[in-house]
């Protein structure tokens, strides 16, 4: 059997650092734009 | 329906007296070819790749380029005083504007390989005599799907902030169906393959361009508003 | 932004595909472990088309309705999935290295998911340049329809090209039947990406609303 799991661990990790960081990037820009929700009408 | 195909030659007319008056936009294409098929040639070893097997790739990528040119100015014409009011305004059928100007870049993307496919033959010392029918064949059916994609994203990247970005970005992947197909129907002809073992891409080409056209047309009024 | 029962199960069903793929699921004998990247790998692939799909209908029905909810679904659906796209096309290469040898062949599905990728950002950036909504709106679904239509003439031209240009590979991945625990595996990973996906839609779509300044309660008005 080949000795491989640098390139499963690798892209484990990818992906997941992909989820995550796509999903914190979405609370921020929530955050962000909760901030200027009070008083603004459009 | 006729007096959309007349109005639609009445737009094409237009444009191409737009730019035949000029020819701004049609020499900066040609040289611009001219210059890639030149450059594609020292960009390579010629001791490894034989010329006839590069090509069919340098034709087409700059088929593709040099379209994209074209297809930029399509709509890029009428920004100047938004000179597109008065075509939509004008009592027309906004499908007819469409066509009007994708039979223009027909005529432009046409014009350029007129020059730019022999070219390519004397550069790169092509037995293009013998294949001339069908490579035309491929030429204008590829131009019909480059123009229909092309011209409805004009019409779309012009009103954007990015437009000279956007107007690759949008229409390169939809050329990649067009390509392939000419590419390598092109090479099949090329090395003296029968005409009939480029059948299977010519019919793909077809089926892209009868796609397209229909699907760009009846798309095109969507992009102009109510 | 509360977390919804949704995202609790869907982070909770990640969860338990990883544990369940990294421990409990037997390693394959001619790929090694390598071959475990096919659970993260195969579901992305899934809804990263099930997404453009979606985008591809909200934007027909946008044009026929009209109605701004079906511009921010098509929206939210793009954005989520150009990142599950950037999923499958960064796990691909590192499955294909160790198997295939090469970071990349053009394998005909991997290179049609790089299609889909570029036909995803292109939507993104046209729409990053329009400010005015109601054009932005019209324009992307018209792009949705036409990247729709698009990828089955990808697909043929990629599929006929490769079929005329075979390229030596050294093994072949994915066997067609596999041992049920790896297929037990493998279903729960496509039904927890799938829950990952519906949370991540529902809240970049929840995000559209609040940036829109649009009153969910008022969501049903046409435009």
């Amino acid at each position: 059997m080949p000795h491989n799991e640098s390139y499963y661990y690798t892209a484990y990790v990818v992906a997941t650092v992909i989820y995550v960081a796509y999903a914190a990037g979405l609370l921020f820009r929530w955050n962000r734009v909760k901030a200027r929700l009070p008083g603004k009408d459009e | 329906m006729r007096s959309i195909l007349a109005d639609a030659w009445l737009i094409a007319r237009k444009d191409l007296a737009i730019e035949f008056r000029t020819r701004s936009a049609f020499l900066s294409a040609v040289v611009f070819a001219l210059l890639a098929i030149v450059i594609f040639f020292f960009a390579w070893d010629a001791t490894a790749v034989a010329a006839i097997d590069l090509a069919p790739g340098v034709l087409w990528v700059i088929f593709t380029f040099s379209g994209l040119l074209g297809m930029h100015r399509s709509f890029g014409v009428e920004q100047p005083d938004r000179a597109i009011d008065g075509l939509i305004a004008s009592p027309i059928e906004r499908e007819s504007i469409f066509l009007g100007k994708a039979i223009a870049s027909l005529a432009f993307v046409l014009a350029i390989q007129i020059i730019a496919i022999p070219a390519v033959g004397l550069f790169y010392n092509l037995p293009l005599a013998r294949v001339a029918v069908p490579l035309s064949l491929i030429t204008f059916l590829a131009a019909i799907g480059l123009v229909a994609v092309g011209t409805l994203f004009s019409a779309m990247a012009v009103n954007t902030r990015l437009a000279e970005l956007l107007l690759p970005m949008l229409a390169l992947p939809f050329f990649v169906p067009i390509v392939i197909p000419a590419a390598q129907a092109t090479a099949k002809l090329m090395s003296g393959r029968p005409v009939g073992d480029a059948f299977a891409w010519l019919k793909l080409l077809v089926a892209f361009d009868i796609v397209f056209v229909v699907a760009c047309t009846l798309a095109y009024p969507f992009t102009l508003e109510e | 932004m509360k977390p919804t029962p949704l995202t609790i199960a869907a982070l909770a069903a990640v969860v338990v595909t990883y544990i369940r793929a990294i421990f409990f699921t037997p390693i394959e004998a001619v790929q090694g472990p390598v071959q475990k990247i096919f659970y993260i790998h195969a579901p992305a692939a899934w809804v990263a088309f099930m997404a453009f799909g979606l985008v591809a209908l909200a934007s027909a029905l946008y044009l026929w309705l009209r109605e701004d909810r079906l511009d921010r679904i098509a929206e939210s659906s793009a954005e989520v999935g150009v990142v599950f796209t950037t999923v499958v096309l960064t796990t691909g290469p590192l499955w294909g290295k160790p198997v295939w040898g090469a970071y990349w062949t053009w394998d005909a599905r991997l290179t049609l998911t790089l299609f889909l990728w570029f036909i995803y950002v292109a939507y993104l950036v046209m729409r990053g340049a329009l400010d005015d909504r109601a054009m932005r709106a019209r324009y992307s679904a018209v792009l949705g329809i036409l990247g729709a239509l698009l990828i089955p003439f990808i697909h043929l031209s990629v599929y006929l090209f490769r079929t005329l240009h075979p390229r030596p590979i050294v093994m072949k991945p994915s066997a067609p039947s596999l041992p049920s625990e790896m297929l037990t595996t493998l279903l729960l990973a496509f039904g927890a990406f799938t829950l990952l996906y519906i949370a991540l839609l529902r809240a970049r779509y929840r995000y559209a609303v609040t940036r829109d300044g649009a009153n969910p309660a008022e969501e049903h008005r046409a435009s």
